[in-house]
């Protein structure tokens, strides 16, 4: 579903990704770790194009993305993407904050827009939420009502940059459940990740980076028990595994 | 002066109208709010091009809006008085051309207020809008524009407020506006300025000064919204707060 070809930027001088190559394959889901400043969010972000590559090829769903003729709009629509900072629209109720985009981009009917936001946001646990205005949320019921933005579109794939980094550590667990729900439901994803023992639940495979590079791509059970980089080794032992 | 007002006040607020054309603090206002609803579509595509990312709409915006800005407001309003009539090849009314000097002179003005409400409202938001498929028109227009009008609305009352005391220049081409209805009231009574022009001063403060109030209680409003928004929702750089009023 999404393919990596030797994808290369760096910010001035400074290499941020340097050839990664790797595949996301359909119902797949891929945790990216690594220490902070390892390129993993210059990565994901790479994917659906909020960030340019300089070198290399990244393909979603056939669609090459960073290719001149791709219309990126719309190749979004295949994408959805979830912020460490949830941004969602303050001037919006939640609700409207998820028909938004299926209204105006997928010119779905207001009823239909409804009815399936709602479905939605009860699938997040938010059924009584619908009416409410994001500055009445808690963080974890934002990044929930972020996730459902992001489903609302009917994406191929689900990219996640750190969906928990900006919550309190109680609210951390909801989310991680939603996600955790998704990825049983078969829902392709890709996500960024600091919490280790998630990963290691709901990975099928970690891509782990250092330096820009994707140096280790391994099962959760091969990651945490017998890492074969030595990079690798030394941050899993870090983390305490 | 209660007796000025009483034997001028209704020519003070209406002018001749209805036997003649509206005139005094009703016209003043009608200017002032003509002028600033009129500059309102051109600030924001001056705005816009000012923000944006192609070089052939962002220079010629700055410059235009430094030009304006650059300028003394009374020479416009010569320029108006000379230029409009040679323009359109036929004579231009006083009020038309005060309402007409103000949407060119304060298009600038509303469009760094605008601007800044465009640059305060964080990247997360144009980047939310584009992940889900949204196109430049679809952000600007849906997400980022509403927000940052709503945010900019007290510096758009500042506007307003100076808007209003820059009416009064429209003495200078007889535009039949408060301060020129005023001076006719004085040059009536001949031994009054002192009364004439306290009434005019007392007038303007009241009006400017409840404007003022009301931006000041709409910017704490708005304030304590978007810190009560971001408090937990900025990126640890944080996004300038928009004031200016």
């Amino acid at each position: 579903m999404i393919e990596l070809q030797d994808v290369s930027k760096s910010f001035g001088r400074r290499p941020v990704l340097s050839e990664v190559s790797g595949v996301v394959a359909e119902g797949q889901v891929v945790v990216v770790c690594g220490r902070s400043g390892s390129g993993k969010t210059t990565l994901i972000r790479a994917v659906n194009r909020l960030e340019t590559i300089d070198a290399g090829r990244i393909v979603v769903a056939g669609i090459d993305v960073h290719a001149r003729g791709t219309d990126i709009n719309r190749m979004r629509r295949n994408l959805g993407f979830v912020f460490q900072q949830y941004s969602l629209f303050p001037h919006m109720s939640v609700l409207n904050n998820i028909t938004l985009a299926p209204e105006r981009l997928l010119g779905m009917a207001r009823a239909e827009a409804v009815a399936r936001a709602e479905r939605l946001l009860e699938r997040m646990g938010l059924a009584d939420k619908a009416a409410t205005m994001p500055h009445q949320l808690s963080g974890g019921q934002k990044q929930r009502v972020a996730i459902a933005r992001a489903l609302g579109m009917n994406p191929k794939v689900l990219l996640l940059d750190e969906p928990t980094s900006a919550l309190d550590p109680e609210m951390i667990g909801e989310v991680l459940d939603v996600i955790r729900t998704l990825a049983q439901d078969g829902m392709t994803m890709m996500c960024v990740t600091h919490e280790m023992g998630f990963a290691q639940e709901v990975a099928d495979t970690i891509w782990f980076m250092d330096q820009g590079r994707l140096v280790e791509a391994a099962s959760p059970e091969e990651f945490f028990n017998d890492p074969r980089h030595p990079r690798a080794r030394d941050f899993v032992k870090s983390i305490g595994y | 002066m209660i007796d000025i007002l009483r034997e001028h006040g209704l020519f003070l607020l209406v002018g001749q109208f209805p036997n003649g054309p509206i005139g005094g603090l009703v016209a003043t206002i009608l200017i002032a709010v003509l002028g600033l609803l009129l500059s309102f579509p051109c600030a924001v595509l001056l705005a816009l091009a000012r923000v944006s990312s192609y070089g052939w709409l962002r220079h010629p915006a700055a410059a235009i809006i430094a030009f304006f800005r650059a300028m003394p407001f009374l020479m416009v309003i010569f320029w108006g008085y000379f230029l409009l009539p040679w323009l359109l090849g036929r004579p231009v009314g006083g009020f038309a051309t005060m309402v007409a000097v103000l949407v060119i002179y304060e298009s600038s003005y509303l469009a760094e207020v605008i601007r800044s409400g465009i640059e305060g409202v964080g990247k997360g938001q144009s980047e939310a809008a584009s992940s889900l498929g949204m196109g430049y028109w679809q952000t600007m227009l849906l997400v980022i524009l509403p927000q940052a009008l709503h945010n900019s609305l007290p510096a758009m009352l500042g506007i307003l407020i100076s808007i209003i005391k820059e009416t009064s220049l429209g003495y200078v081409i007889s535009v039949n506006e408060f301060t020129f209805a005023s001076v006719q009231v004085n040059s009536l009574l001949l031994t009054k300025p002192v009364e004439v022009f306290s009434i005019v001063a007392i007038t303007y403060f009241i009006l400017c000064f409840m404007l003022t109030q009301v931006a000041r209680t709409l910017d704490r409003r708005i304030q304590r919204r978007r810190t009560r928004e971001t408090s937990d929702d900025s990126p640890p750089t944080g996004q300038p707060l928009v004031t200016a009023v």
